[in-house]
């Protein structure tokens, strides 16, 4: 049983999950000392979770990748999930990479390979659906690597920079 | 009455003046640049054009060649664009093409906003009071002043167009200037013009609009009102009709005013009299849209009038064929506006791939959008994705209705703001009907899920952590190459 600490909203919740396999859709889980019985797609299928079925309460459900936030028929919730077997291999914050929000247009890049940065300082403006929008610094440090050039096209999640 | 129609817009008013075509057995020629080659008007259209480039949706000599070359006899402009571009139509009328709307010296009167409202204030109507002239980009100076003679709170305004674009609410004087800034490029960007007005602005107030439908004979009737008081980044985002709040005094006397406006502003086809309603209980009139309008299915839902059919028969030179006794307007309509916005990130647009895009059903429920499962959403163009809208005899069912169809809209791929609507629709006030323009500037809540629907949530996020996990062992190729599996190899934060 692997252990998990979820946070939905605010609540925390301790879940814990035996290890998945590709044969069976069905898992029994540990919420908070009680046992659920869930019904979900298959594991190994080419789309991301969107349904499942918790003691005969069906759910449909847009998750995010990055599980920070899912939305379901009551609404957009706030999600955190922390695994508690693993705090070892676990990296103290996020990385310095600076990635494209949106897909879009760079229409001025605002500072220099070398350039110490604030954390929260605008780096470079991308322009998207006709508006502007500011790619600020998720860090303080220096830029290591620069990528993004004014006049460019970027994919969504293009890495454009990175701060150590 | 015509043989084909250009259709010189995009996105889901170019579908749904196709669909309305198709059902009167007209042909229709679509356009579209490389980002939209995808939408579904170009689909469902019988030829379609390309652009190339898609600044000449609102190129007039380009679309006014084209529609000579496919030999229409008529171009439907839909909402933005050239759609309430007195030289475009004149240039249609030069070619010997009919402009669906009104004429294009009407086009210019009632575009002429300034000119507008002194003509409705002579005739004895409240408007507000507003700056003489319209100022330029470069003339900064003069707006600062006109606005300091005018006085806080105040409206920047397009002098072009409507839809939103350039305009902003003004509450202190430092705001003018930076705000200025953005309207004059956010008009260029939209209309090729950057000249802006100002406005007195009444807060709070309510924004209250009347569809009046008028024949090339005089015949003019109205078709009730709406409210779009909801707005979220200046844009509306909730209409519905009738305005909820309103007694059936105040309703006559605001149907009657925008009739008897439209009628001096010698407005025909489709037209929407614009007001707002003040914390007095008096309406004020702000300006006229010539031309259908995003919200306009609120009021097809109350009326069982299709707008675009009466807008091309009108424009074929029909009479009305009916009088006010003949217009009855039935319970209750709310129309949600979807667009691609990511509600994490200041619902900034969010545009991308639809992976999933499933609309809900039921009686009285009405999606228009050009999107479908797999489409593109382009990054070029405004956000709105699709437009839902619900009917039922009263408010109180109508709502019920809307917040189950918000609640089965699933759609993936891109970020949209569906959790906004669905606050908005569960928020007291607005279930109430006593809300104005405020409403969306204070903290809404979400008060859906119960504690039991949370755990439940968490069991989810659980499954979706394992299998995350799981994949990332798994030998998929595509998942090394998506981007998938390396950041399975991050924990969330």
């Amino acid at each position: 049983m692997n252990r998990l600490s979820v946070t939905i909203d605010g609540h925390v919740f301790t879940v814990e999950i035996p290890p998945l396999n590709r044969a069976t859709n069905e898992v029994s889980m540990i919420v908070d000392g009680q046992e659920v019985h869930v019904l979900m797609p298959e594991v190994g299928g080419p789309e991301p979770l969107d349904w499942i079925i918790v003691n005969g309460r069906p759910y449909e459900l847009v998750i995010d990748r990055d599980l920070h936030w899912m939305r379901a028929r009551s609404g957009l919730h706030q999600v955190e999930v922390r695994d508690l077997d693993a705090t070892v291999a676990r990296p103290a914050s996020g990385d310095g990479r600076v990635k494209a929000p949106i897909p879009g247009l760079i229409t001025r890049v605002l500072v220099a390979a070398g350039d110490h940065v604030e954390a929260g300082q605008p780096l470079l403006v991308l322009e998207a659906m006709k508006m502007e929008n500011e790619v600020r610094a998720p860090r303080t440090g220096t830029i290591t690597h620069l990528s993004a050039a004014a006049g460019q096209s970027v994919t969504l999640g293009a890495l454009l920079a990175e701060i150590e | 009455m015509f043989q084909k129609i250009l259709i010189a817009n995009r996105g889901e008013i170019a579908v749904r003046v196709i669909r309305t075509c198709r059902d009167m057995g007209i042909r229709t020629v679509a356009l579209y640049d490389d980002s939209d080659l995808g939408s579904l008007h170009v689909r469902l259209a019988d030829e379609c054009v390309r652009l190339a480039s898609g600044a000449l949706y609102r190129d007039v000599a380009t679309i006014v060649q084209i529609a000579r070359d496919c030999g229409a006899d008529a171009v439907h402009p839909g909402y933005g664009f050239l759609s309430e571009h007195a030289e475009f139509a004149h240039a249609c009328e030069d070619a010997g093409i009919t402009f669906i709307g009104p004429d294009s010296a009407t086009l210019a009167a009632v575009r002429n906003k300034i000119g507008t409202l002194e003509n409705v204030s002579a005739a004895g109507f409240a408007v507000p009071r507003h700056s003489a002239r319209p100022y330029g980009e470069s003339e900064t100076a003069a707006l600062m002043d006109a606005a300091e003679t005018l006085g806080y709170p105040l409206v920047i305004k397009s002098y072009s167009g409507g839809r939103s674009h350039g305009t902003r609410l003004v509450r202190e004087p430092e705001h003018l200037a930076p705000l200025a800034q953005h309207a004059h490029s956010a008009a260029l960007t939209a209309f090729g013009d950057d000249r802006l007005y100002i406005e007195e602005a009444f807060l709070p107030g309510r924004y209250v609009e009347v569809q009046v439908l008028g024949d090339r004979h005089g015949a003019l009737v109205h078709l009730g009102e709406r409210d779009g008081s909801i707005q979220h980044n200046h844009r509306k985002i909730i209409e519905e009709s009738p305005a909820p709040g309103l007694s059936d005094a105040q309703r006559d006397e605001l149907c009657g005013q925008a009739v008897a406006i439209a009628r001096l502003l010698g407005c025909h086809s489709v037209c929407t009299v614009e007001f707002v309603l003040d914390d007095q209980g008096r309406f004020v009139f702000t300006e006229v849209k010539a031309r259908i309008q995003v919200e306009h299915p609120v009021t097809e839902m109350r009326t069982g009038i299709d707008l675009v059919r009466e807008q091309i028969r009108l424009a074929a030179g029909e009479p009305l064929g009916r009088t006010q006794d003949d217009i009855i307007l039935k319970g209750c309509a709310i129309q949600a506006r979807i667009n691609a916005e990511d509600p994490w990130n200041h619902y900034l647009p969010s545009p991308g791939r639809l992976r999933r895009f499933r609309f809900p059903g039921g009686p009285n429920v009405r999606v228009d959008t050009y999107a479908y499962g797999g489409c593109d959403i382009p990054v070029r163009y405004d956000p709105l994705l699709a437009k839902i809208v619900a009917w039922d005899v009263d408010r109180v069912a109508c709502l019920g209705r809307l917040r189950r169809a918000i609640a089965d809209f699933a759609i993936s791929g891109v970020q949209t703001n569906l959790p906004l609507i669905q606050r908005i629709l569960d928020d007291p006030d607005f279930a109430a009907g006593t809300y104005d323009s405020e409403f969306t500037r204070r903290q809404l809540l979400n008060t859906l899920a119960s504690s039991g629907n949370l755990r439940d949530l968490a069991v989810a996020a659980a499954l979706a952590y394992a299998r995350r996990s799981a994949d990332g062992n798994g030998a998929l190729p595509e998942r090394a190459s998506s981007g998938w599996h390396r950041e399975s190899r991050r924990l969330p934060q």
